[in-house]
């Protein structure tokens, strides 16, 4: 059982990596060919590639690192309590696709859920697909439950057997009246069963359900014992207070931290580097000005505006995004920008582009900028590693993404009450937390190592 | 040196300016954001009025509660928002001139007390874990740069990375998991600045429990600048043994010992003090996570718990000092900068 799980898990991991390092290159490179643009590196960028390659540590953690995160974007599919496919008699349906898309689209409805009548299941809410699962591996489970429901059954017609007394009550004369319409109830239930077991019997039920069958956003209430349970056999890394399974809440945060971390890279680039670059371009007046409001803005202590706008609305991934990055993203980046443009402007290609008539903008934008590039991209990694670290700090103190989402500061939170006695609240995302950051500063190191490299000369 | 006091001076002169946009800017966000004093004030009466039930609690249900037009000018004036943005502010400032900071609406005591009963315990904190990261970063880094690429080097590279990547506070929670009893070792106190029967231990036992108490928060405190101050120590050190003094000083046929710490060590040191403006922010104001996972009741515990309170006045006078000792800092450690190194000219 457990050899098969690790199989699954190295044949996962084996097609992420194709993906991520042959597949989605080559197609990059491929639609820009056919765009028609020169999909030719630079000589110079070559070279510097080839030389974070050598860098072993930092390439390979690069690898993981980027072949993990393009994995957890399809996480629905591996770690998930809906299953990817399933089929009842002439039902068939993909319940963790419909997921991934509804997430994907999601301004639009999303899809109506499975409900149990409809997959041989007693009940009227979302089929429980790891009942299914099991069942299908384990028909006896058919037997045990409609044995429960034959006890049932013969204890009611036990009591119903005394008949009221003639001056029963009107409240006893009512529960005995509600006893009896329960009865066909639980016949129509047990036929149900028969029905169901035959189906699976006949071949007519299939199931595939993702490698680790939980969900980060079920509570797991009816798991023998309270909440929160310690690492298991079942789930890896126990669950939380509210008893959600651990693993599953931790391989999401993943994808969230990541995903947040380089949006918010992105956009902080975007405004730094409009910023930076007029800042340096210009000099002067503009600069002096713009240093100054950049003083005050780094200033201001943007945990606390963020904490005081959070406690105002309810913040959403996409306003704690833009508040990350309005109020810290684009300062750190501006700085190193504007020294680079500094540097740039005295450059005889840049008086030939002013010379020629190209405008400021594009000067800036198309000749600068990319001489430029090497502080952006050494910046890049550490800029995640401190993202990811607001983003953790923030979820901790209660003041980030909103209820519910899966997050490390989150469990760290819960982690915090229940110190003494459930250590893997705390241990677990911390160690993710610091493995995660580790490869990425592994990452940056190597990447700065490659493209800006300082060598030291002494004598011995 | 004529126009480096000019410069400093300017510099000086610069500090009001600053100062007076962020406050202002913190002030006008504050009386913006709803959710102030009023607000929880009206907040209070309304449960208040629900909890009695009866008549008055079905009045409130039926209409939005207003409270009396007399009332609510009292309650303004008392938390001082019956004045305009600009005015209030005017006053407020006016106010931290004469060191009147207001009175705090939680504690109901001035400001300055409540931040002044805080500063001592932030300070020790922040003193032994600035001292602390220097004992350990400086030999580190000296080190490291002696055996730049030795297997030395790169196994206490993986520290310090994995120094880098983990937050302080977290740092902190796990060695409180590890450490401080429940399911592994119990060597250290969860938190608090002392033990509750303090005032009976012995002399010894005092100092032994002070230490227990101190020794993780000072860890989280030394993670923050761990990395990036032991990789300064390494990168200016390897500089200035590739420099050509240094090739001067072994031609002359000094010791190797010699020449690293005499002549090397003195001038790697100066990029240390460039942080020393940050460290002085760091030292007053605690770094509040830190704060709140070991339960230090410090100053940076105080300015957070007064943003989720929405105490401003202590908002207010938190980020007076703050601001302060930053803008402040910052010329400081140039000062000392251009003192210890003559070739740094400022202002020119």
């Amino acid at each position: 059982m457990i050899v098969l799980k690790l199989v699954e898990t190295a044949v996962l991991l084996t097609a992420g990596h194709l993906f991520t390092h042959r597949a989605l290159p080559s197609l990059y490179v491929k639609t820009g060919a056919a765009l028609g643009f020169d999909m030719k590196l630079a000589p110079h960028w070559e070279k510097r590639i080839k030389r974070f390659k050598t860098i072993k540590r930092g390439y390979y953690s690069f690898l993981i690192i980027t072949t993990l995160f393009v994995m957890s974007l399809f996480l629905e599919f591996m770690v998930n309590n809906k299953p990817l496919f399933i089929r009842y008699g002439s039902k068939v349906s993909f319940p963790a696709v419909a997921e991934w898309t509804d997430q994907l689209l999601f301004f639009k409805a999303p899809r109506p859920m499975n409900m149990k009548a409809d997959f041989g299941q007693i009940g009227d809410d979302e089929v429980d697909y790891r009942l299914f699962a099991a069942a299908r591996k384990d028909p006896s489970l058919f037997d045990s439950q409609a044995k429960a429901l034959e006890a049932e059954i013969g204890e009611i017609r036990r009591q119903l057997a005394v008949k009221p007394a003639p001056r029963a009550t009107p409240e006893e004369l009512q529960d005995y009246r509600d006893l009896q319409e329960i009865v066909p109830d639980i016949e129509a239930e047990l036929k149900a069963l028969a029905e169901a077991k035959s189906m699976f019997a006949a071949g007519k039920a299939a199931i595939l359900m993702p490698v680790y069958p939980y969900s980060p956003r079920e509570h797991l209430l009816d798991m023998p014992g309270r909440p929160p349970h310690r690492p298991g056999n079942d789930h890896l890394l126990g669950t939380d207070d509210s008893g959600t399974d651990v693993f599953a809440q931790l391989v999401y945060g993943f994808r969230t931290s990541m995903s947040f971390a380089l949006i918010v890279s992105i956009l902080g680039y975007l405004i730094g580097i409009v910023v930076g670059g007029v800042m340096g371009y210009f000099g002067g007046w503009t600069d002096i000005l713009l240093q100054r409001f950049i003083e005050i803005w780094a200033s201001i202590p943007f945990l606390f505006m963020l904490i005081i706008i959070a406690s105002m609305v309810q913040p959403t991934f996409l306003l704690l995004v833009s508040l990350i990055v309005l109020l810290q993203g684009w300062v750190g980046i501006s700085y190193y920008i504007r020294g680079e443009f500094y540097r740039e402007k005295s450059r005889d290609y840049v008086h030939a582009a002013v010379a020629m008539g190209a405008s400021e903008w594009s000067v800036m934008m198309k000749h600068i900028l990319p001489n430029s590039l090497v502080p952006l991209v050494t910046f890049a990694p550490f800029s995640i590693v401190g993202t990811i670290g607001s983003l953790v700090s923030l979820d901790f103190l209660g003041f980030g993404l909103p209820v519910g989402t899966p997050s490390w500061g989150v469990l760290l939170d819960q982690g915090m009450k229940y110190l003494k006695y459930y250590p893997h609240l705390i241990l677990t995302p911390s160690i993710a937390l610091a493995v995660t950051l580790f490869m990425v500063v592994m990452v940056g190191e190597a990447v700065r190592e490659a493209f800006d490299p300082k060598v030291f000369s002494r004598l011995r | 040196m004529h126009g480096m006091i000019t410069y400093f001076i300017r510099r000086l002169l610069l500090i009001p300016v600053t100062f007076i946009a962020i406050t202002f800017l913190v002030y006008f966000m504050l009386r913006v954001v709803p959710g102030g004093p009023i607000e929880q004030a009206q907040l209070q009466i309304k449960m208040a009025m629900m909890g009695e039930g009866g008549s008055s609690g079905m009045a409130s249900e039926q209409g939005e509660l207003q409270i009396p037009a007399a009332a609510m000018a009292e309650l303004k004036k008392y938390y001082h928002l019956d004045k305009s943005i600009p005015e209030g502010y005017a006053r407020w400032l006016w106010g931290i001139c004469r060191l009147d900071f207001g009175r705090s609406y939680v504690y109901s005591e001035p400001v300055l007390d409540v931040i002044i009963s805080k500063f001592p315990v932030s300070i020790y904190f922040g003193l032994i874990g600035y001292f602390a990261s220097w004992l350990i970063c400086v030999p580190l880094g000296v080190t490291k740069a002696i055996r730049h690429k030795s297997g030395y080097d790169t196994a206490t590279s993986i520290i310090v990375f994995l120094g880098y990547s983990i937050p302080g506070f977290v740092a902190c929670l796990m060695l409180m998991v590890l450490l401080g009893g429940g399911s592994y070792l119990d060597i250290l106190p969860l938190g608090g600045f002392r033990s509750e029967n303090w005032a009976q231990l012995g002399f010894f036992a005092k100092i032994a429990d002070q230490l227990r108490h101190t020794a993780i928060p000072v860890l989280g405190y030394v993670m923050g600048g761990f990395a990036t101050m032991t990789i300064l120590m390494k990168n200016s050190l390897l500089d200035n043994l590739g420099a050509d003094y240094v090739r001067t000083a072994f031609a002359k046929g000094l010791s190797e010992n010699r020449v690293l710490f005499v002549h090397a060590m003195r001038n790697s040191l100066i990029p240390m003090t460039v942080g020393i403006g940050h460290a002085l922010g760091l030292l007053f104001a605690g770094s509040f996570l830190i704060e709140k996972t070991c339960n230090i009741q410090g100053m940076g515990l105080l300015s957070f718990n007064s943003v989720i309170q929405r105490d401003y006045p202590v908002i207010l006078g938190t980020l007076v000092f703050l601001v302060l000792i930053r803008l402040m800092g910052n010329i400081f450690s140039d000062v000392v900068w251009a003192l210890i190194d003559p070739r740094i000219r400022f202002g020119k």
